[in-house]
């Protein structure tokens, strides 16, 4: 076997949501230089979507078409797997249907397949919408849950948002605000941190820092507005801090969630840690959080999309912007290069 | 018809609010007439200060120093350390404010920090803080927080408790007040003919249609619902991650947040300071800077006068709008 750390990374790209911008995201995702140099992708949808895609975007990247993917993974250089499955013209642009959520669960489904099989070294894929995706897999949940369901794998899987500057993880994420709190453990908040830092060492950074959200206003301010986290964080981040020592990582914290964000990136914090949904996604999307990435981590393999959505009020437009989608590649080429690395 | 000057306290003599009133005074000068009530020797020496026996010479004195209604202290102040015999006196100026204020003679009440435990250990004070005592000293039962930049205005409907305790909290007649109290505040001080409030939900993309929890159907919902049919300009409940970016603010005069972090996020992320504290529900306008006494910083002439500066331009703005509002 020849040293594959020379080898560029293969990625399977999943087409989203036909009715969204995500056919013109993926005709030009792959027109992008990153995505000739420094990757090869594996492409999978319809051929016929693509090119409409293109045809919107005002491009014409050069890309072969396959019918299976055996073919595919056997050829050089950037592929399409036609898998034939959806009539463009068919699609209602603008509008979540089951026929879209077909596709997308389909070409997700394929992409995970072969990432699970070993055969593709990362994911990334365009946006999927949620109720389409529900139309056609009652059981869709969230992207976790359908990892989890297509590939049997039962590892804990936690979603991460990347921004340029700074990483956000929660210990809970989408459960009501009321159970939060029940939801909280040492060893919650441990898991969470030991995961963040092996993803932020996935991504190249090496010496991880991590800044911890309290939960209650002023984080408590001594146990005069809740006692979380005297009982529970403070005690996670010392245990962590132990950690730390051997394992070359930073962590300080709780610090109080209105301005953890702010602190973080004056003091060059890589994440911060967030006990709730909002607590994280407020601050993260006015930082700008719709031209970052939504990444899943505690995979074998990096798994990458861009943070905003299928964008139905401008789709077909041709002005859709990559940023995002080129920003997922990056860093899933990022990731898949160090997992080599370390293979 | 210009306005009556505003009434600023001078809050704890030993922390920082007697020298900001000078930096306040040096940076505002005639152009915002207000005066401060306390104790002209506990202003940082060489002050310009010209005492008045009237609130009305406010707006002349102005031009040659800070106006300064003397409210005469036990003794002089020493930075950091409050003086046990110094609580009366700050709890009597406020009361003085609000008394110049309901009587007309002041147009808003802007108040200096204090400092809840000297006040407790020095005069028995008995309430939490400056706003429940206004509440007190106005009669009224339900007042709401105001935090105030140039880009967002948010009230929070619970403020200091445990995040487990919020949704208990928020009962159907916390939120009608809430929001009604807001809506009045946004025609009458902010000059917003028909207000559009924002409400964010409780839970992550507020509550998924019931999946990510229920006080969305079952507590903000109806409410709003009520409230929108008697014709008050209500959006919501919105998912509180995408209704603070700059498009979705456009959308909306203020946001009613459901606990003190979904409110203090946002505004901190737009204006570290904070923003102003604005006091909405007094039959008077009420703003504070949003820092306390910093006993550690008092003396030393440091301390940024920026927070109360707002503060003062805010109740100056508000006075403007209700005396507009007002004919």
């Amino acid at each position: 076997m020849t040293d594959r750390t020379e080898e560029l990374p293969t990625l399977a790209v999943a087409m989203g949501d036909p009715g969204g911008i995500s056919p013109e995201l993926t005709a030009r995702l792959v027109d992008l230089p990153e995505a000739r140099d420094e990757a090869r992708l594996v492409v999978i949808g319809d051929r016929r979507v693509f090119d409409e895609g293109a045809r919107i975007a005002g491009i014409a990247p050069e890309l072969p078409t396959v019918g299976d993917m055996e073919t595919a993974l056997a050829t050089d250089g950037n592929v399409f797997v036609d898998l034939g499955h959806l009539d463009p013209a068919t699609v209602t642009r603008g509008t979540a249907e089951k026929a879209g959520g077909d596709f997308a669960c389909r070409n997700f489904r394929e992409a995970l397949l072969l990432a699970h099989a070993g055969k593709v070294d990362g994911i990334c894929f365009t946006p999927f919408n949620k109720q389409a995706m529900r139309y056609s897999f009652p059981g869709y949940d969230d992207e976790i849950r359908f990892v989890a369901d297509v590939t049997g794998f039962n590892g804990k899987i936690r979603e991460f948002n990347v921004l340029e500057k700074i990483w956000n993880a929660r210990v809970t994420s989408h459960v009501p605000l009321k159970e939060v709190s029940d939801n909280l453990s040492e060893d919650k908040i441990l898991a969470e941190v030991d995961l963040t830092v092996r993803c932020l060492r996935r991504a190249g950074i090496d010496r991880p820092r991590i800044a911890v959200a309290g939960l209650n206003p002023h984080a408590g301010d001594g146990g005069s507005f809740g006692t979380e986290e005297i009982e529970i964080i403070e005690p996670a981040v010392a245990r962590a801090k132990e950690r730390a020592e051997t394992e070359d990582f930073e962590i300080e914290g709780p610090y109080p969630s209105d301005t953890v964000f702010l602190r973080a990136l004056k003091e060059d914090y890589h994440a911060v840690l967030t006990m709730y949904h909002d607590q994280g996604q407020i601050a993260m999307k006015m930082m700008g959080f719709d031209k970052g990435v939504t990444m899943m981590g505690g995979l074998p393999y990096p798994l990458c999309t861009p943070a905003h959505g299928t964008a139905y009020d401008i789709a077909g437009k041709g002005i859709a912007d990559v940023g995002a989608t080129r920003e997922a590649l990056r860093l899933a080429i990022r990731m898949a290069r160090t997992a080599r690395q370390a293979a | 018809m210009r306005p009556a000057p505003i009434a600023l306290t001078c809050g704890e003599p030993a922390g920082i609010g007697p020298e900001l009133a000078a930096k306040a005074w040096a940076e505002l000068g005639a152009a915002l007439p207000f005066f401060l009530i306390g104790d002209p020797a506990h202003l940082p020496a060489r002050t310009p200060v010209v005492e008045i026996s009237d609130p009305s010479e406010a707006l002349r004195a102005v031009a040659k120093g800070l106006p300064v209604l003397p409210h005469p202290f036990d003794g002089p102040a020493e930075p950091g350390v409050p003086q046990p015999a110094h609580a009366r006196g700050v709890i009597d100026v406020i009361a003085h404010a609000v008394d110049l204020v309901q009587a007309g003679e002041a147009s808003a009440v802007c108040t200096g920090p204090i400092n809840k435990k000297a006040l407790k250990d020095g005069a028995d004070f008995a309430y939490p803080g400056h706003t429940e005592y206004l509440a007190a000293l106005a009669g009224v039962d339900r007042v709401v927080m105001m935090l105030a930049c140039d880009q967002l205005k948010v009230v929070p409907a619970t403020i200091h408790i445990p995040v487990a305790e919020v949704p208990a909290a928020l009962t159907r007649a916390l939120l009608y007040d809430t929001f009604r109290i807001t809506h009045e505040a946004l025609i009458r001080d902010f000059g917003v003919e028909s207000p559009r409030i924002a409400v964010a939900g409780l839970n992550p993309h507020a509550g998924e249609g019931g999946s990510i929890g229920h006080e969305e159907l079952d507590t903000l919902v109806p409410v709003v619902e009520a409230l929108k049919a008697e014709g008050m300009g209500l959006l919501g409940p919105l998912s509180a991650d995408t209704m603070f970016h700059a498009a979705a603010r456009s959308r909306y005069d203020a946001a009613v947040a459901m606990y003190h972090d979904q409110a203090l996020i946002p505004i901190k992320t737009l204006d570290f300071s904070g923003g102003v504290n604005v006091t909405l529900g007094l039959p008077f306008i009420r703003t504070s800077p949003d820092h306390g006494t910093a006993f550690d910083l008092a003396g030393q002439g440091r301390a940024d006068a920026t927070s109360l500066i707002e503060a003062l331009k805010m109740a100056d703005r508000m006075a403007h709008a209700r005396a507009a509002a007002a004919g």
